[in-house]
C-alpha cells in the first residue's frame, strides 16, 4: 500500500502539473479538494482519466467521486479494492 | 481615427518587459529559433492558476497584467486579441494524446486550452471582466485585424479603454513542420553566426497595449491608421496602396520620418529591396525582426517599438537600416509582409 501511495502522489503531481510540490509535500490523508491541495472540478476530471489510464479502473457511479477522490489514501484504497476484483 | 497608447506590456526575445528601459542590452538572435525572455510569472499569476497554463497563456496574461498596470487601468472596456496560432502547444499536446492513447483517456486541460481565444478569455476571467472580448485569427494580419476593431470601437466611443494584444508562441513541433516548408534559417555552430542570415529566424512574443480615444500628455504615441491587403501582384501595387493609405491619413511619403520594415535580415528580400530603392529611397528606413524573429503577430512588436521611438524620440542604431535620425519623429509607418502573402500598413504618430 505504501508503494502505491507514493506512486499515486507522483502521478497526481505530474497529471495536475503541481510543479512546486514534491510527493512528500502531500499528506496522504489530507483532502485533495477544498482546504487541502485546493484542486477543482477540472482536476477531478484529470483524476478520473488517471484512474482509467493508469489503473484500468472506470468510475461507474459519478456519486462515488467525492468519496474516492477525498484523499490520496482513499484513492489508493479504491484502486486496491477494484484491481483485486 | 486616432487611438492613444497609454500602456504597454511586452514579452519578447529582447529585454522588453521592464517599461523603464528600452533596448539597452540587445540580444543577437541565434538562428533558427528565438524564444522569449520570460519574466517570473509567479509575481503576476497565482500558483494554482499558473500550473495549468501553457507558455503562451502565461506570456499573454502576464504581458496584459503589465500593460494594465502601466496604464493604471483595472478593468478594460474591451479585450481584443490577435493571434495566428493561439495556444498551439496545448493543441499539439491534445492531438498527440489523441494519437498515443488511440482516442481514449483524453485529459480535459489541454483540450479546454487549445482554442485560440483562451488568452483573451483567461484575462477576462482573472479580471472578472464581462466586457467586449474578441480574438482575431487571421494569419499574419491577426494583430492588424484586432487593431482595426479596437480603433473602430474607439472611434464610436472615444472614452473606451481597450486592452489590445498580439501574441504567438513557437513550439518545436510547429517549427519542425514549417521548417520542412523551407521557411527558416539553418542552424549554425556556436560562434559561427553569419552577419546576414539567409532566411527568417522563427520567433514569438506577447505584446499588449491599452489604447483609448482620450488624449493625455503621458501617452506613448497614437495609432492613426491601419490597412491590409493580400498578395499584391507587383511592387507598383504596393506603392499605390502605400500612397493611398498615407493620403487617406492626410500624409505623403515626405511626412514619414521612419518606415519600419518587416524584413528578416539586413539583406531584405526582393520586394522590400525594390521598395527601398523606389518610393522609400528618400525615407529613413528601419527594421525589427532581427530583434523579435518572424511570427504571425510580430507587427505588434513593431508597434511597441514605434510607440517607444515616438515617445523617446531616439532611434537606436540597431533599428536603423540607413542614415541617421536627424529630425524629430512625428510619423512612423510600419509595413509588414512575409513571403508576399498578407501585407499590412500601420501608422503611428507622436502625441
Amino acid at each position: 500500500m505504501a508503494e502505491l501511495i507514493e506512486k499515486l502522489k507522483a502521478e497526481i503531481i505530474e497529471a495536475l502539473n503541481l510543479e512546486d510540490l514534491e510527493p512528500d509535500d502531500i499528506d496522504k490523508d489530507s483532502p485533495l479538494f477544498g482546504d487541502g491541495l485546493g484542486l477543482d472540478s477540472i482536476d477531478a476530471l484529470e483524476l478520473i482519466v488517471l484512474l482509467e489510464k493508469n489503473y484500468g479502473i472506470k468510475l461507474q457511479d459519478p456519486k462515488e467521486g467525492k468519496k474516492v477522490f477525498f484523499s490520496v489514501q482513499t484513492m489508493a484504497d479504491y484502486i486496491n479494492e477494484h484491481q483485486k476484483n | 481615427m486616432e487611438a492613444y497608447i497609454s500602456g504597454l506590456g511586452n514579452i519578447s526575445a529582447q529585454e522588453t518587459f521592464d517599461n523603464s528601459v528600452f533596448l539597452e542590452n540587445i540580444k543577437k538572435l541565434n538562428p533558427p529559433l528565438a524564444f522569449c525572455i520570460e519574466p517570473n510569472y509567479k509575481e503576476f499569476i497565482q500558483p494554482i492558476q499558473l500550473r495549468r497554463m501553457g507558455r503562451i497563456l502565461r506570456m499573454g496574461v502576464t504581458a496584459a497584467a503589465k500593460c494594465l498596470n502601466d496604464a493604471g487601468v483595472e478593468i478594460p472596456d474591451a479585450i481584443i486579441t490577435g493571434t495566428g496560432l493561439g495556444l498551439v502547444q496545448d493543441t499539439e499536446k491534445f492531438l498527440t494524446a489523441v494519437i498515443e492513447n488511440e482516442e481514449k483517456f483524453l485529459t480535459p486541460t489541454s483540450f479546454i486550452q487549445s482554442t485560440h481565444n483562451t488568452v483573451g478569455a483567461h484575462i477576462a476571467v482573472m479580471l472578472k471582466c464581462n466586457n467586449y472580448n474578441f480574438t482575431y485569427v487571421h494569419s499574419n494580419i491577426s494583430f492588424e485585424s484586432a487593431l482595426l476593431d479596437s480603433m473602430m470601437q474607439i472611434d464610436e466611443y472615444p472614452g473606451l479603454k481597450v486592452l489590445l494584444g498580439g501574441l504567438d508562441e513557437m513550439t518545436e513541433t510547429y517549427f519542425k513542420i514549417t521548417d520542412k516548408a523551407g521557411l527558416w534559417n539553418k542552424y549554425y555552430p556556436e560562434g559561427q553566426l553569419p552577419q546576414i542570415p539567409e532566411k527568417a529566424i522563427a520567433g514569438e512574443g506577447a505584446t499588449y497595449f491599452i489604447i483609448t480615444g482620450v488624449s493625455n500628455p503621458e501617452n506613448y504615441a497614437k495609432f492613426t491608421g491601419v490597412s491590409t491587403f493580400y498578395k499584391p501582384k507587383s511592387t507598383e501595387v504596393i506603392t499605390s496602396n502605400m500612397l493611398k493609405f498615407l493620403s487617406i491619413n492626410g500624409l505623403t511619403i515626405n511626412d514619414i520620418d521612419l518606415v519600419l520594415l518587416g524584413q528578416n535580415d539586413t539583406a531584405g528580400d526582393s520586394i522590400y529591396n525594390a521598395m527601398k530603392s523606389g518610393i522609400l529611397v528618400g525615407t529613413n528606413q528601419g527594421y525589427y525582426k532581427h530583434l523579435c524573429g518572424e511570427y504571425y503577430t510580430s507587427s505588434a512588436f513593431a508597434a511597441w517599438l514605434a510607440a517607444n521611438l515616438l515617445k523617446r524620440q531616439v532611434v537606436p542604431d540597431t533599428v536603423l537600416l540607413n542614415g541617421k535620425q536627424t529630425k524629430p519623429l512625428k510619423n512612423i509607418l510600419i509595413w509588414n509582409h512575409f513571403r508576399n502573402i498578407n501585407h499590412s500598413f500601420m501608422l503611428l504618430s507622436a502625441c
